[in-house]
């Protein structure tokens, strides 16, 4: 296991602060700082409602204070890294909505694309403002080892806990204010404006003064509604919901206390199929009636656009280098996780042959669920899920078991390493790309255990990018 | 600002305003039970509490027997009653969560740990007619913090509007409230005049609405009679709990809504005449006219306006 603190078992330089203030609290000072820590999330209402979980809707996410920390030139790849799948991701995503090329070019197969379920049959052709699908990109990053950052999944439709990576660090600068004295740290507090800078520059073809720009979320009771809130304000923008909202004669309006008021961009939080009940899923009660209609005669933004959701499917993932040397002409800076793709005869049969030693994941699952570690299921488990892709093997891939990286946690006022890894939020606008120096770091609580989804038991931690 | 921000304003403080309504009533119903008094007496007065807060057929569906424990859980913990303090101040909290945004730190955090003290308290109180002194004083302290960080902090914009017409417009419909389920002991009758029970009832009637000594001070300490408890709970300016206080409030702010939005509507009209006709009132006249029948159309007037409104703010379409 890679511990990124340690190199040939010494602390590493940039560490060495941070572990010596970690290892110098005394035990006392520690359990009184994780309580403060806490009040002070609660304080600010930072709950998430878990699925699967009917009794209590809101829980704390776990924070813990020992920060991980990234130096300014391993930053600098990540970056440029993300930013260039965040552009060949929109090339992509262009390409397969309009004619095609990469398809007639025989690197993805046809099948793969148009008979995806994630594939919107209803975008075909349409020009997208400015030609960007996908403005937020938060892809997972893990680590191997010292010199090797790998991604293993990117989400192009609406990435969340990118209000974690900012209050994290408010509560850390709240409780350690010497640490931000002794290290030079990159400040995150500007996603908010690039977040709104980029969503401004994607206005539709019909919009000819400041676009006047909304979030839309499903409601109070989405797992992700502070996050919603969080940025709305943050932001300064009108956090709506569907019944805020309508559409007359293709142009969309708002609901406000002086009367209707023309909406030009929509910050979705909600996904395609609940957007429009008249276009997508009927029974919607938290979309819009006609708003595709309004999004396709140029009078209104929708971000991410319809559709995007392809370019996360499991399986186009593997094909990510392939793209990007398509669109970009360019070597991926950052490497994807060996995949193997069900759905071809040479890799099931490894697959099936190897499960014990493999991730298996639905195509189309995510928050952690529907997912296969084969070194921590006991036979019975491996079993079902062989059945499963014999059944239907177009809708696995599986990985490699990696082993991520650890950093420490204070584990009962003790530091003990726990597995980590690192989404930073790209932002795609129509003239620049960039993302702000940090991300968010999830850790696996549980000691061993790979999985950091927040719903799964993870935590999270402050990300410090260092400028050197 | 959104049409839903603005109904959800005007919910969450409306919400807060009841919970002290009912702390008020509370303390009124615990100050009771330390008086010696006949069992029927004092069951009558649980019973009105119960009457005013307007949930009696739903506490008797529930418990079928009147009893006091039982009607401070209710009033006070209750999920099953959805106009608990509990309730309301979770009410209140969901309110406020949908348009965090709408309202500073200071009055989403007074709130936010109002809602997760009083979950604490409820689960360690354990004899609850004993602890009930410590918990209203709670209730009302916890209030008087929410209102003290919107004056304090929120912008005076039309948010604020809405969160002050939200509380008035409670604090009117529950003053007329309390004061129609005892018109009765204010009606003027020869035998009661000047009587002990005169005195007390008249005394728990102001408390219940936190004004005992407040009378006092404004009628300089003379004998309560019941055209100055008229003229104080209805007519009076100086006493914040009184109709004509709530319908200033209500006139002014609708008044500043209409003027900020550049836009008048029928509320703004009926308030002002409401607001004319009360202050050309006296306690006579009212007794007069009869002070049921008063308190009737008064009930009926301020929910019209409160139609209207909610009309041309919250749906966009005045009918």
């Amino acid at each position: 296991m890679y511990n990124e603190v340690y190199k040939n078992s010494k602390v590493r330089k940039f560490y060495n602060q941070i572990y010596d203030w970690a290892k110098s609290l005394p035990e006392n000072v520690i359990v009184k700082k994780k309580n403060e820590a806490e009040n002070l999330f609660k304080k600010i209402g930072i709950t998430f409602s878990v699925y699967n979980n009917f009794d209590s809707t809101e829980r704390l996410i776990p924070f813990d204070m020992f920060p991980r920390i990234i130096s300014s030139i391993e930053w600098k790849k990540i970056k440029k890294g993300v930013i260039q799948r965040a552009l060949a991701i929109n090339a992509f995503l262009n390409d397969i909505y309009n004619s095609g090329e990469i398809i007639k070019a025989k690197l993805i197969p046809e099948n793969l694309i148009y008979k995806n379920p994630a594939y919107e049959i209803k975008m075909i052709g349409f020009k997208v403002p400015k030609r960007i699908y996908s403005p937020i990109i938060g892809s997972d990053i893990v680590r191997i080892n010292e010199n090797i950052f790998k991604v293993l999944e990117d989400n192009c439709r609406t990435p969340s806990g990118v209000s974690y990576m900012i209050e994290n660090r408010e509560i850390m600068m709240r409780m350690f204010p010497e640490l931000f004295e002794k290290l030079k740290i990159e400040t995150v507090e500007n996603y908010p404006s690039y977040l709104l800078d980029a969503l401004k520059s994607l206005a539709p073809k019909k919009c000819n003064k400041e676009p006047k720009v909304v979030i839309l979320t499903p409601g109070s009771l989405n797992s992700a509604y502070y996050e919603h809130s969080f940025l709305a304000d943050l932001m300064g923008v009108e956090l709506v919901q569907g019944t805020d909202l309508f559409v007359d004669e293709s142009i969309t309006y708002m609901k406000t206390t002086r009367g209707p008021e023309k909406v030009d961009i929509i910050y979705r939080r909600i996904d395609d199929k609940f957007l429009d009940p008249i276009t997508f899923d009927s029974s919607s009660l938290i979309g819009i009636p006609g708003l595709f209609d309004s999004y396709k005669s140029g009078n209104v933004n929708i971000c991410s656009a319809p559709g995007s959701g392809i370019a996360d499917d499991k399986a186009i993932y593997s094909y990510i280098p392939e793209i990007i040397k398509f669109y970009l002409g360019e070597e991926p800076i950052l490497d994807n996780v060996k995949t193997w793709r069900c759905c071809e005869e040479d890799a099931k049969k490894y697959v099936l042959n190897n499960l014990n030693k493999l991730v298996v994941k639905e195509v189309h699952g995510s928050g952690g669920y529907g997912l296969l570690i084969g070194s921590k299921s006991s036979k019975k488990e491996i079993e079902i899920f062989r059945k499963k892709i014999l059944l239907n093997p177009a809708n696995y891939i599986a990985q490699p078991i990696l082993e991520l990286s650890s950093v420490p946690i204070f584990d009962k006022k003790k530091l003990s390493p726990r597995h980590v890894d690192l989404r930073p939020f790209c932002l795609v606008g129509a003239k620049k790309t960039k993302l702000v120096d940090g991300g968010l770091t999830r850790v696996a609580l549980n000691q061993g255990s790979l999985v950091v989804n927040s719903s799964q038991g993870g935590g999270v931690k402050d990300t410090w990018i260092l400028n050197e | 600002m959104l049409s839903r921000t603005a109904e959800n304003l005007f919910w969450s403080a409306r919400y807060i305003e009841r919970a002290d309504s009912l702390a008020r009533l509370l303390e009124v119903g615990y100050r009771i039970s330390l008086i010696p008094n006949t069992e029927k007496g004092y069951t009558n007065e649980w019973e009105s509490i119960l009457e005013t807060s307007g949930i009696k057929n739903e506490y008797l569906k529930k418990y079928k027997t009147i009893s006091k424990e039982k009607i401070i859980f209710y009033l006070l913990f209750d999920p099953e009653n959805s106009s608990s303090v509990k309730n309301c101040i979770k009410t209140a909290r969901e309110n406020i969560r949908m348009v965090r945004t709408a309202v500073t730190l200071e009055v989403w955090n007074a709130v936010n740990s109002s809602y997760h003290e009083l979950d604490k308290n409820l689960k360690e109180t354990k004899n609850i007619l004993k602890e009930l002194p410590e918990i209203i004083e709670w209730i009302k302290k916890q209030v008087n913090l929410i209102r003290g960080t919107i004056l304090n902090t929120q912008l005076i914009n039309d948010g604020y509007d809405f969160l002050i017409l939200g509380t008035y417009f409670e604090r009117a419909d529950f003053t007329a409230r309390i004061i129609n389920v005892k018109y009765f002991i204010l009606l003027p009758s020869i035998n009661y005049v000047g009587s002990d029970i005169d005195n007390f009832q008249w005394s728990l009637m102001l408390r219940s609405i936190s004004s005992f000594r407040a009378f006092k001070w404004a009628y300089g300490g003379q004998e309560i009679t019941y055209t100055k408890i008229i003229d104080f709970l209805i007519l009076n300016m100086t006493c914040p709990r009184s109709l004509i206080f709530s319908i200033e409030k209500i006139n002014h702010h609708l008044g500043r809504l209409s003027k900020f939005y550049k836009q008048t509507s029928t509320s703004n009209k009926k308030i002002g005449l409401m607001y004319k006709k009360i202050k050309n009132l006296n306690a006579n006249k009212i007794t007069e006219i009869g002070l049921h029948e008063f308190l009737k159309s008064f009930i009926e007037e301020i929910n019209y306006v409160y139609k209207k409104f909610e009309q041309k703010y919250f749906f966009g379409v005045e009918t």
